[in-house]
């Protein structure tokens, strides 16, 4: 059956498209510690936030509070100290291939070319089908890589190497794709076009997705729903719809209003976060801080 | 802050990680320890960059200066943390961040001069450290690729190389042109100079017994030797290639078992801990001393000396294959894991090519201990081979025999020191273009 929709696919356009079994994972109360006794430090605690299908979904939270961590939780790798996290209802408890996860240190293989790098997925799986190899082709051409796919990682530039991530991860066709600050690291220029391109690939497959960022901009050209979280131990703090049309354009999206207003709310929130560390858990600062958002909120009504 | 808190310090760093315990202590000579209280800046952005920082305790908060693009403009380094590496950089030595202590900071800086000059001389060590550098560069600092541009490099390879065999070309053709060759020729020129003076002209004390330069020289060219040993002769050869057939298989079965050992050691942590103590008390014991068990445990003159030969070379090869294995990126395990690789695929395409720049150090290393105890084998128990050559004609007072057993003992171990080196060089192709650095 599966095998039937795959061939109906590639009869149906000559480039072989892949096939998006859509879904959900739901993070429930999840909180996680490290060390024990004296020594314990809670990083996430009592956590819940879904991921929802053929959404894109962007978390952004202050560098240190704890998005790596969840991420490895979301991948398997690691257990969470309380709580649950299910996809599609079914409890994950390893890694598993209908998760994608593109790890914030994750590299490109080094002794492997970049084309023996977007194929290692399906090679590991035994999976290395004519119509595999004819997507490794087809995503080469789509990341700019065509005329690379004989050099090693070294050789490439940091977005070059950024891009090969991308498509190694996506040729593997998962149900969820989650990545971790994959463009960290690259400059202005070629970040916004990283974003463009990679929106551009959400938009042609809806596939679930789960982007993990620390810059604003970022989040909001990428984002269908927007989780912010609070500074460490890591807490979802708030969810915001960018009901943003699709599929979206650098101008365009910079200059819209709801952009602007979905920027200055998020930055708010994010800012009374970045206060609260800067007070780094002494009273009299974070009294300070406390009085001084209550201020601006009641100048804010006023000004209404 | 005594040489060897340094030297662990470094370690624990990152791009110090790799290098070996006696460079180690070198590079601790060149650190200076210093000391901070809270809210002391230790430079700002636009000073002269001179030294690189390791933190020993507290913590530093890292601003970047504006105009300097970055995801993470500020960070704080803690314990192990390097900063102010723009002290290493080819042409940008100014500080990009300014840099204050939150706490008291304890930390060791490093001249960057001197730490380049220092990998001048040990290029292979200095470029696994700086591509460590521009590694840290691009990932946790991420800094614009360009920054990594300037970190320098010292083996000097073009990036266009497409084999292996073209790369021992190149670093032939480097070699002829660097002044190398020319002071290797001085000083074998001094070596062969002082041995005919001090024997044949100046006929010092202690020498009068030695044989002199042109004597042994005589000898090993002369189709009719005076002690029967020279280059016209069977035996010379029959000699040598006792020596280089018993060096073969010892080498063959070190690598075969000491390589998968070495594997597993540093893949297996249940493995490591019923094998690793038994290897560490093992490996210390000299190879002299196995001699008599040798000729006890073996029959024949063959074996002991083979097994001798062996021991020392599996030693070397297991040891560096599994810290090859350890010094591998985990994340580089977690992404195959995540793209469906099983245990054993993770193993077999991860953790061996991983390991492999290692592992050819360990060969080097280990051919190297073969000759060495070779010769210390055929010495006790050989009937033929170089070693054998030498003791016997000591015994048999044929002295100028002993010095063309030793210097054909020299060439030879050369030549297969460089034989394994191409070999690693033909099987790396990826990582010669990783160390010509830096993702240009
Ligand atoms: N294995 C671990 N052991 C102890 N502490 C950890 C571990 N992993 C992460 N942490 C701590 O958890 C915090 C959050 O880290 P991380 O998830 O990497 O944050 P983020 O990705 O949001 O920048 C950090 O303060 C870090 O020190
Ligand atoms: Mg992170």
């Amino acid at each position: 059956m599966n095998a039937n929709t795959q061939n109906q696919s590639a009869v149906m356009s000559d480039t072989p498209k892949p096939v998006v079994k859509p879904s959900e994972i739901q993070v429930k109360n999840v909180s996680k510690s490290y060390g024990a006794g004296l020594f314990e430090k809670q990083v996430i605690k009592d956590c819940s936030f879904t991921i929802e299908r053929n959404k894109l979904t962007v978390m952004i939270g202050p560098s240190g509070c704890g998005k790596s961590t969840l991420i490895r939780l979301l991948a398997g790798f690691e257990k969470p100290t309380a709580g649950t996290i299910e996809l599609d209802g079914k409890r994950i408890t390893g890694p598993g291939r209908d998760r994608l996860v593109v790890f914030q240190e994750s590299a490109l293989f080094p002794w492997m070319t970049t084309h023996d790098n977007i194929m290692y997925g399906p090679k590991a799986r035994r999976e290395n089908t004519k119509q595999n190899r004819g997507l490794a082709e087809y995503l080469l051409e789509k990341v700019g890589l065509s005329a690379f796919r004989a050099k090693y990682p070294p050789q490439l530039s940091g977005g070059m190497q950024r891009r090969a991530e991308l498509a190694r991860a996506m040729i593997n066709n998962p149900d969820v794709m989650i990545l971790d600050e994959p463009f960290r690291g690259l400059d202005c220029m070629s970040k916004e076009l990283m974003w463009e391109y990679y929106s551009g690939l959400f938009e042609e497959s809806h596939r679930t997705n789960f982007f993990v960022t620390t810059d604003i901009d970022e989040a909001i050209f990428l984002a269908d729903r927007l989780l912010i979280m609070s500074n460490i131990p890591g807490q979802v703090r708030e969810t915001i719809e960018v009901d943003l049309p699709r599929p979206r354009r650098l101008a365009f999206v910079f200059d819209d209003d709801r952009a602007i207003a979905v920027k200055m709310e998020a930055l708010s929130i994010l800012h009374k976060e970045a206060m609260k560390s800067f007070s780094g858990g002494s009273k009299a600062a974070s009294d300070f801080v406390e009085a001084y958002s209550k201020r601006s909120a009641a100048a804010e009504t006023a000004e209404q | 802050m005594n040489q060897n808190q340094t030297a662990d310090l470094l370690k624990r760093s990152m791009p110090f990680q790799t290098v070996p315990g006696e460079m180690l202590e070198a590079i601790a000579k060149l650190a200076r320890y210093e000391s901070y209280a809270r809210g002391d800046v230790i430079y700002h952005q636009g000073d002269f960059a001179d030294d690189v920082f390791i933190v020993s305790s507290g913590a530093v908060q890292h601003t970047l200066g504006i105009g300097f693009q970055a995801t993470h403009p500020e960070k704080i380094v803690r314990s192990g943390g390097v900063f102010g590496w723009a002290a290493v950089l080819d042409n940008q030595r100014t500080r990009m961040a300014k840099t204050v202590c939150m706490e008291r900071t304890e930390l060791i800086r490093i001249n960057g001069e001197e730490l380049i000059n220092f990998f001048k001389a040990t290029p292979e060590t200095g470029d696994i450290v700086m591509s460590r550098f521009a590694t840290m560069i691009n990932k946790e600092y991420t800094m614009p690729e360009e920054v990594a541009g300037h970190v320098p490099h010292f083996t000097q390879v073009p990036v266009t190389v497409a084999t292996g065999l073209s790369l021992t070309m190149f670093r032939l053709s480097q070699w002829l042109k660097s002044p190398k060759p020319y002071l290797m020729m001085t000083g074998f020129g001094i070596l062969l100079a002082t041995w005919y003076l001090a024997v044949e002209v100046w006929k010092l004390p202690r020498f009068a017994d030695m044989p002199g330069l042109t004597t042994v020289m005589k000898e090993w060219f002369s189709k009719d030797p005076v002690y029967g040993l020279s280059i016209w002769t069977p035996e010379y050869y029959q000699h040598i290639w006792v020596s280089v057939r018993r060096i073969l298989i010892a080498f063959f079965l070190a690598t075969v078992l000491g390589v998968p050992l070495g594997l597993f050691l540093g893949w297996s942590k249940t493995f490591r801990e019923y094998v690793f103590p038994v290897f560490e008390t093992l490996r210390p014991i000299p190879i002299l001393a196995w001699v008599p068990l040798a000729i006890i445990m073996f029959q024949g003159s063959e074996t002991p000396v083979i097994f001798l030969t062996f021991l020392a070379s599996f030693y070397a090869t297991a040891l560096n294959t599994m810290l090859g294995v350890e010094t591998i990126d985990e994340s580089y395990s977690r992404a195959a894991a995540c793209l469906g690789a099983s245990k054993w695929q993770v193993f077999r395409e991860v953790i061996v090519p991983g390991a492999m720049p290692f592992m050819f150090t360990g060969l080097q290393i280990s051919i190297g201990v073969a000759w060495f105890s070779l010769v210390a084998g055929e010495m006790v128990a050989g009937e033929y081979g170089l070693g054998y050559v030498i003791n016997t004609s000591y015994t048999m007072v044929r002295y100028p025999t002993i010095v063309i057993g030793m210097i054909t003992l020299g060439i030879v171990g050369y030549v297969s020191s460089a034989l394994v080196r191409m070999a690693g060089d033909y099987m790396m192709q990826w990582r010669v273009r990783e160390l010509a650095l830096g993702g240009r």
